[in-house]
């Protein structure tokens, strides 16, 4: 309970009082008697009383004037808003009254109970708005992040730990077919369909590792077509935790990456690689074959000691014009390649490259027809790099024709720029693979099976003759009744 | 009587070294360019063995070895293949599919191919030999 204090004044104004009444009391008990005169006794006596007098009126009137300033500032607080006094730090709307009253005290010690609380709202209400500026801080992340979601191409899917998914972004509900919204249950394993992706989220999500979880899983979308996605898992373990094995783990997040073209390539490389090995392994299958034959003795007379030598000359020609095809590509995709350009005839590099091929031609039957130009076309060339290109469109043409077909080689002359065409009455090709077939390993799937080969020669070819020459390779055909490849090459 | 071998390969320099080896060890060998080419020499004369590449034009190895089986006159006829692919030729399950004796890799030594081809038609020999006398 509150004291009323007694000020320093109030004593003061009491004392005089007290003083000013046994004044003249004192004065005439301590004065001898007889002495002094009435005059003197009646002095003492008037003054000590006015004194009494004037100080009880002056206690009276501050006493008074205090009561006055308490009601006051009693009127002025309950007339004034709470929050006015509450925010109100500094006390300056309502000091406290300096006048004291008997209440003083008391309404001094209520004044600094309203700064106090005053300060502890101000606090919460600086909390609120804090904890306000957060809250919309993460309304925005969220919107940003599932924004964010929404326009990744890759889908991702996140899974609370009661096997629910809680988060798919709009691939995800592509890849899947469904729309989140108006799902009936949440549940993963009813929304999923691959087993396997649904066994990585939920085992992620039930694992103590932190560790990311990486799996080629194949999906079939809705029209059975099936799609090979690297799907990279994550625990989720609540805020700042991610790294903390031992957080307590509050679901899982799978993000699918499509790898349908890294597969492609690994695909193509594995039959590169066949293919190559394919294309070696053939020609020094005849070395071995016919070293064996001579070392045996077999070959008895020299014709046929002779005929056996000049084919493993031949079988280690092939070999060696595969390797350099190899090294060719190699080198000019690399940008490594040393061109030397001289001006050079063309239908002689042409002539050169007939002879080279002209023993597989006949050895499928394949008329091979020399229609080069009278003219001298002298071109800019590296000549060896012109004379593989002219061969490997030669080769091909051979190989895709079937036996007692022709291949026709054609020069000339036109609109200031040298042409030659490989003509040949083979099995054709069609739009698509007219597209592709400059496509390095590239080889058409139905015919495979009709020559071997790596897929290496027409892009090599295209190399040759577009990025060293600066010409044009270009191919026309008609599915069943033979193509003709052109290169054009400036003067 | 000699015995007779069918060759089969798109390879005319492998058919011509295999055809030589086995003409010089006795054999009567018939030779063709593809599956189907091979059909047709099985129709003129039956081979007791074939020896057939796998990658061949119009029709491949396993292609021809299917229709040999299909075939009860030349289901039984004991084939080997060679080949000049990697890893992508199961050599078990064609043994155990298409009875495929062996699976021959490129590049072969024809006399280790020919002491093979030896083995098994003597082999094929005494069968016929043993199954004679327990007739007779």
């Amino acid at each position: 309970m509150a004291k009323i204090g007694v000020r320093t004044s109030d004593l003061l104004a009491l004392s005089a009082v007290v003083l000013g009444l046994i004044w003249p009391i004192g004065c005439e008990a301590a004065l001898p008697v007889g002495f002094g005169s009435p005059a003197l006794r009646l002095g003492f006596f008037v003054t000590g009383s006015l004194t009494a007098i004037l100080f009880t009126l002056w206690w009276v009137r501050k006493f008074h004037r205090g009561r006055i300033a308490e009601r006051h500032y009693l009127t002025s607080l309950c007339e004034m808003d709470p929050h006015e006094i509450w925010h109100d730090e500094g006390g300056t709307l309502l000091p406290p009254p300096s006048i004291g009253g008997p209440w003083s005290q008391v309404l001094e010690q209520v004044h600094q109970a309203f700064r106090d609380h005053g300060r502890q709202i101000q606090n919460l209400e600086q909390a609120r708005s804090a904890l306000e500026i957060r809250c919309r801080r993460a309304t925005s992340e969220a919107a940003q992040i599932k924004g964010i979601l929404s326009s990744l191409p890759e889908p991702i899917l996140v899974a609370d730990s009661y096997d629910e998914l809680v988060m798919v972004n709009s691939s995800a509900e592509q890849l899947f077919q469904f729309d989140m919204q108006n799902v009936e249950t949440r549940a993963a394993k009813s929304i999923i369909h691959c087993q396997k992706l649904v066994d990585l989220l939920l085992g992620t999500a039930r694992h103590k590792s932190t560790e990311r979880r990486n799996e080629d899983i194949e999906i079939a979308d809705m029209e059975g077509h099936s799609h090979w996605y690297r799907a990279t898992a994550a625990r989720l373990s609540g805020e700042n935790k991610a790294t903390d094995e031992r957080a307590e783990s509050c679901g899982a997040v799978v993000v699918l990456r499509n790898i349908g073209e890294h597969k492609a390539v690994q695909k193509r490389n594995a039959e590169f690689v066949s293919s190559v090995s394919h294309e070696m392994k053939t020609p020094l299958a005849g070395i071995k074959a016919y070293v064996e034959l001579l070392a045996d003795g077999d070959a008895e007379d020299e014709n046929t000691r002779e005929e056996f030598l000049a084919v493993i000359n031949g079988q280690a020609d092939r070999l060696q014009r595969l390797v350099e095809n190899l090294l060719n590509l190699a080198r000019i995709e690399a940008g490594v390649v040393n061109v030397s350009k001289e001006p050079r005839s063309l239908n002689e590099i042409l002539d050169e490259a007939l002879s080279i091929v002209q023993p597989s031609a006949e050895a499928k039957s394949i008329a091979l027809i020399n229609d080069l130009s009278p003219m001298y076309l002298s071109v800019l060339i590296d000549r060896d790099m012109l004379l593989q290109a002219a061969i490997n469109l030669l080769s091909n043409a051979i190989k895709y024709t079937p036996p007692g077909g022709s291949v026709t080689l054609r020069s000339r002359m036109e609109e200031g720029q040298v042409r030659f065409d490989v003509q040949d009455t083979g099995v054709g090709l069609s739009g698509d693979d007219c597209n592709r077939v400059f496509e390095k390993f590239y080889r058409v799937e139905r015919n495979k099976e009709m020559a071997p080969g790596t897929g290496l020669g027409l892009p090599l070819a295209k190399h040759i003759v577009e990025d060293v020459h600066g010409g044009r390779l270009t191919v026309e055909s008609t599915l069943g009744q033979g193509s003709t490849f052109s290169v054009e090459l400036k003067i | 009587m000699p015995q007779r071998i069918l060759l089969c390969d798109d390879d005319i320099y492998i058919l011509r070294a295999a055809e030589f080896k086995f003409q010089h060890a006795g054999y009567i060998v018939d030779t063709a360019g593809d599956g189907l080419e091979a059909l047709e020499a099985i129709e003129k004369a039956l081979p007791d063995l074939i020896i057939t590449d796998c990658q061949m034009p119009r029709l491949d190895g396993l292609g021809l070895v299917q229709r040999l089986r299909d075939n009860p006159a030349t289901a039984d006829i004991p084939v080997l293949m060679l080949t000049a692919k990697g890893f992508e030729l199961k050599h078990d399950e064609l043994a155990r599919t298409w009875n495929v004796l062996a699976v021959v890799a490129k590049p072969f030594s024809p006399r280790e191919l020919l002491k093979r081809v030896n083995a098994i038609l003597r082999m094929e020999d005494i069968e016929v030999n043993r199954e004679k006398s327990l007739n007779l």
